[in-house]
């Protein structure tokens, strides 16, 4: 279009459809704003309070009957260590407000202000509840910022009141209790240790029972799977013990958000030695844990079969018990399902059940695993595709030479070889070193020829002999020894000829008589 | 006529382009894919501004639209959409446009509350409590639903009426004075433009007037020259001259009697479908004093010394009939030494051309047609289009007096609804969406005048004519009453698609014009049912 900018004349054509009028109009009005705001903003300076004293939300304020005073920081200060328990509580109020709101809370502010310890103090202030709230959700609050935040509340002594708290006979005063807590465990494991250390359990188990609300629930359980989080060290063996009970109850209940939790609280704990996930195998939750990998919730999915995934890293044995509670059933629809993340840790699962004894390799088999791991490999999201391929050279490391031949004639080859042209080195390397143990395999049963075919037919060879450019020295040096061993010597041209037979290939997978 | 000087001023600049005539939603849709892969900017002319275009076109996001049409109101996307649509429109178009922060949302906070959906990942390992959370929850959901119920009531009111603002022809004719390269051409075709609105009855009189005015202005600034001796220019040169001129279609290339008796102004006034109407006429002639024989023959052949006073003789005579505005402002073009033609003239021979019923050729025949005739080389498209306008003329003439005379026009309560039968004379000709039109404007005047029924004279008037007998099809229109104050808003586009939902009325929305549609013949019993239900 040939329109050229043309002096005031431009203004005919309005690109947005607001005449000049309306424009200016709506200049003026947000200049106006603008001026208010820098006002406001200097009378909070003069309080010396930095930005956004005020309700964050002006409508919210303006619909409540009772418009809120927000003292000053000094003032606040002045107050809570005052005398004056209505002045403490309104000070104590306030300070919890600036805490909770969404934007840039002042944290720090409070913290210099040095009024921790005595908001710690009404902690203990049994005759006034409505105080012990309002200081509990502030110290919540700041022990919900930085490791820094929450070690200010921790040395201000809130552990042993907020323990006391728990059994507050007021509900929400013990919630909120119990929600403080689970901030200072989650920070790290020298927190947690010092909680329980403290005894924080007993009181907390005991806040579990049928009858509790379900929004309650929900924080108890929060606060009990950062109770078992964190590794180095992990938490104490009998800490573990005395809430894993109550974790395998929480994982019957109803509510989507306690049982994810609780299968997080599971999942940390089996995340560690052998010893530990024999702990939680004894429990005999692994069926439970099966059925809710199969949920049609992600956040209750994703946490169990990463504990289910966890424990199968075990011993054998572990391994077997997860087998005998239907892992194996559960595993091809995640290893199709929509989430990529899921598929990832399903493929991880498997490798590690494919890196057992040939008797575990075969119940893989068995419960019909080859075709979605082979579907996972041609087509699935990359990460899962490179624990897909763990999963094919744990199997053809511990497989028989009959299961190998299974995984082969599944169709295993034509994806895997594709997966040379990855950019990932080491899951090249891997592959080439699958494709070295086919061989050793197809040796043993004297069908070394036919397998070179097939990799031909598939494009492999001219991919192997691709990575012989291969920029990786090991992934040079492994190609090379393939082709050196297997593709090298004139008869693979005497071959060659016999491929076209039947217009079909002897050895192909679809007539099924490959066996070597 | 929008098109034309879009023509010239790209012919002005060496812009290449393509030229595609679409008649209705669908062509415009095939149009647009046909081209989007080798074209990149696409102008729309008279169409695209009432409906979302990214919407129903799904253009590329390097794709841009420059809009210049007069359908109103404008979809609002359209108007804020600053990067892909420009709108060429003139300022001082009372546009309405609802404000932004009215109808159109930022989601930020749609994904706060999204937020708690996680996807499988871990749980926080701090959490912080909220101010209030559930409060702040149910306040903010509150008020998005007044925000969503307010901003319903506001598009309903935005949307409600469908009307004209300022012919594209002469937004275009703005464009080209802006960048200076107004030719009195465009000038002429931003006339036409006007008149066609007018003709059409799509504006008001007030907008009319207004806008007469603006162009008369650049008509002096054009064609000064022709008043000094010393500079005139060759009588080959085309001239604009702005004049009181009769109202009587095209008799100057007709014979008076023909015009008085084909114009929708006399003849309803007049009544001419009956004894007492013709004989009215009679009188009329008989008082201005022109002998019958020279009435009835060619204007052109009319004795020059009867032609020299002529309008003003009219004039009178119409004033003692009741015809108080026989005289309109208008415009004429004169070149050469005989041609000259007024704006309605070109008007009427335009519009038929675009629906001749003659087929000559593929659909964008009868366009490129219309388009030629617009320019003085085509003189013989000219008047073989001011041929067409009279047969159209007489077909609706004809078909008004029928309608009246047999009682054809039925009030239905909230309008009044005529419907054409297969096998009526000229039934063919108003399949077509502009002829549809004129003939129920015509006949709505006609009506009014007609009826003693003094309700009757304020309704608006919808109209129903085969289409295509084979898909078994009629097309629907429908116009807004008919009064003196008449803001010529029409609400039939929204009720007509509230009506066709309601029945699961099997229509099509093809048209540019909300208030034209086309629905299945067996359809059409429930489809008024229900309009007239909506509209009770």
């Amino acid at each position: 279009m040939p329109v050229r900018k043309h002096s005031q004349h431009m203004k005919l054509f309005k690109n947005k459809g607001k005449d000049e009028t309306t424009l200016r109009r709506q200049r003026v009005e947000v200049s106006i704003e603008l001026r208010k705001a820098k006002k406001d903003e200097q009378i909070l300076k003069r309080r010396n309070i930095s930005v956004h004293v005020k309700e964050e939300n002006p409508s919210l304020g303006q619909d409540r009957a009772d418009e809120i005073i927000q003292p000053s920081l000094e003032e606040i200060v002045e107050a809570v260590n005052g005398d004056d328990t209505e002045l403490q509580l309104l000070a104590t109020q306030a300070t919890r407000r600036l805490l909770s709101r969404h934007r840039d809370p002042p944290i720090n502010q409070i913290i210099e202000l040095g009024i921790i310890p005595r908001m710690v103090e009404f902690l203990g202030h049994a005759d006034n509840a409505a105080l012990q709230f309002e200081a509990a959700w502030a110290l919540t609050n700041i022990a919900s910022g930085t490791s820094e935040h929450t070690r200010a509340v921790v040395e201000g002594g809130a552990i042993p009141a907020f323990i006391c708290l728990l059994s507050s006979p007021h509900m929400h005063i013990s919630e909120q209790s119990v929600w403080a807590l689970g901030n200072i465990a989650g920070d790290g494991p020298l927190y947690r240790d010092a909680l329980i250390a403290r005894d924080v359990i007993p009181p907390l188990l005991a806040l579990v029972s049928p009858a509790t609300p379900v929004g309650f629930l929900r924080n108890i359980t929060w606060t009990l799977s950062n109770l078992c989080r964190n590794k180095n060290p992990c938490p104490p063996l009998d800490a573990v013990k005395k809430i894993l009970p109550v974790l395998t109850f929480l994982l019957q209940h109803e509510d989507k958000e306690v049982i994810s939790d609780s299968c997080w609280a599971v999942s940390y704990l089996t995340d560690s030695c052998n010893d530990r996930i024999q702990v939680v195998v004894d429990t005999g939750i692994l069926p439970r844990l099966v059925e809710l990998m199969d949920s049609p919730d992600v956040n209750i999915v994703t946490p169990a079969l990463r504990a289910v995934g966890n424990v199968v890293t075990g011993t054998d044995q572990q391994t077997q018990e997860a087998i005998d509670a239907g892992v194996l059933t559960v595993l091809p629809r995640l290893l199709r399902h929509m989430k990529p993340v899921i598929q990832k840790e399903a493929a991880w699962t498997l490798s590690n059940i494919a890196a057992g004894p040939c008797q575990q390799i075969q119940q893989i088999i068995t419960c019909g695993l080859l075709p979605p791991l082979v579907e996972l490999l041609s087509k699935g999201d990359f990460k899962a595709q490179k624990e897909a391929v763990w999963v094919v050279a744990n199997f053809t490391t511990g497989g028989t030479v009959d299961q190998v031949v299974e995984l082969v004639r599944s169709g295993v080859l034509k994806p895997l070889l594709n997966l040379l042209l990855a950019k990932d080195s080491k899951t090249i390397l891997t592959i080439l070193e699958t494709i070295s143990k086919l061989f050793l395999a197809a040796e043993k049963l004297g069908e070394t020829e036919k397998l070179c075919l097939l990799i031909e037919e598939l494009d492999g060879l001219e991919k192997i002999e691709d990575l012989q450019n291969h920029e990786n020295d090991v992934v040079y040096r492994a190609a090379l020894d393939i082709i050196e061993k297997y593709f090298s010597g004139e008869e693979n041209t005497d071959l060659e000829p016999q491929t076209g037979q039947d217009g079909l290939y002897d050895f192909s997978v679809e007539k099924q008589d490959f066996n070597f | 006529t929008a098109v034309a000087s879009l023509q010239a001023l790209f012919q002005c600049d060496h812009v290449q382009y393509t030229l595609v005539p679409v008649s209705g939603w669908q062509e415009l849709e095939t149009a647009f894919l046909e081209h989007k892969d080798q074209f990149k900017y696409f102008v729309l002319i008279n169409c695209g501004a009432n409906v979302d275009l990214l919407e129903i076109l799904q253009p590329e996001e390097d794709t841009f639209f420059f809009v210049c049409d007069s359908h109103r109101p404008i979809n609002v996307v359209n108007v804020y959409n600053d990067t892909q649509i420009k709108l060429l429109v003139k300022q001082d178009d009372d546009l309405d446009v609802p404000a932004y922060d009215d109808i159109f949302r930022d989601e930020e906070d749609e994904e706060e509350d999204s937020e708690n959906e996680s996807d499988g990942s871990e749980p926080l390992e701090k959490r912080r409590r909220f101010e209030e959370e559930v409060i702040e929850r149910t306040m903010k959901r509150r008020q998005r639903r007044e925000w969503e119920a307010r901003r319903r009531e506001i598009l309903f009111d935005y949307e409600q009426y469908e009307y004209h603002g300022t012919s594209s022809a002469m937004v275009m004719f703005d464009l080209a004075w802006i960048m200076s390269k107004d030719l009195n051409d465009m000038l002429w075709w931003a006339i036409v433009g006007l008149t066609d609105q007018w003709v059409q009855d799509k504006i008001t009189q007030m907008k009319y007037v207004t806008d007469i005015g603006i162009l008369q202005r650049h008509v002096s600034r054009h064609n000064h020259r022709n008043e000094d001796e010393e500079n005139s220019l060759s009588i080959d040169c085309m001239r604009i001259a702005f004049e009181y001129d009769l109202r009587l279609a095209l008799y100057q290339h007709w014979s008076l009697y023909e015009s008085l008796c084909n114009t929708s102004y006399t003849s309803a006034r007049f009544k001419l479908w009956s004894v007492q109407g013709q004989k009215r006429l009679q009188e009329f002639l008989a008082d201005m004093g022109l002998p019958l024989k020279q009435v009835k023959q060619k204007f052109n052949s009319m004795d020059v010394s009867l032609k020299e006073n002529l309008q003003e003789m009219i004039e009178e005579s119409a004033n003692k009939f009741g015809m108080k505005d026989l005289r309109v402002q208008t415009f004429s073009i004169h070149f050469g030494f005989k041609n000259k033609f007024s704006a309605s003239d070109i008007v009427y021979a335009t519009t038929s051309l675009m629906e001749n019923i003659e087929k000559e050729g593929p659909e964008t025949t009868n366009f490129i047609k219309a388009l030629d005739s617009l320019s003085r080389g085509n003189l013989d498209k000219l008047h073989q289009g001011l041929d067409l306008a009279k047969k159209q003329l007489r077909a609706i003439q004809q078909t008004v007096a029928s309608c009246i005379c047999t009682n054809l026009v039925i009030s239905q309560g909230p309008f009044l609804y005529c419907s054409l039968m297969e096998g009526t004379p000229d039934v063919k000709l108003f399949s077509k969406p502009v002829s549809l039109c004129l003939l129920s404007k015509y006949l709505l005047k006609s009506f009014v005048c007609s009826t003693k029924n003094k309700r009757c004279k304020l309704l608006p008037l919808v109209m129903a004519a085969p289409m295509d007998v084979e898909q078994g099809t009629v097309i629907v229109v429908g116009i807004p009453p008919e009064t003196e104050s008449s803001d010529k808003k029409n609400f039939f586009g929204r009720a007509f698609e509230k009506a066709a939902e309601s029945t699961n009325s099997r229509t099509l929305h093809n048209h540019f014009e909300m208030s034209i549609i086309e629905l299945k013949t067996e359809d059409r019993s429930k489809f008024l049912d229900a309009l007239i239900s909506l509209l009770s």
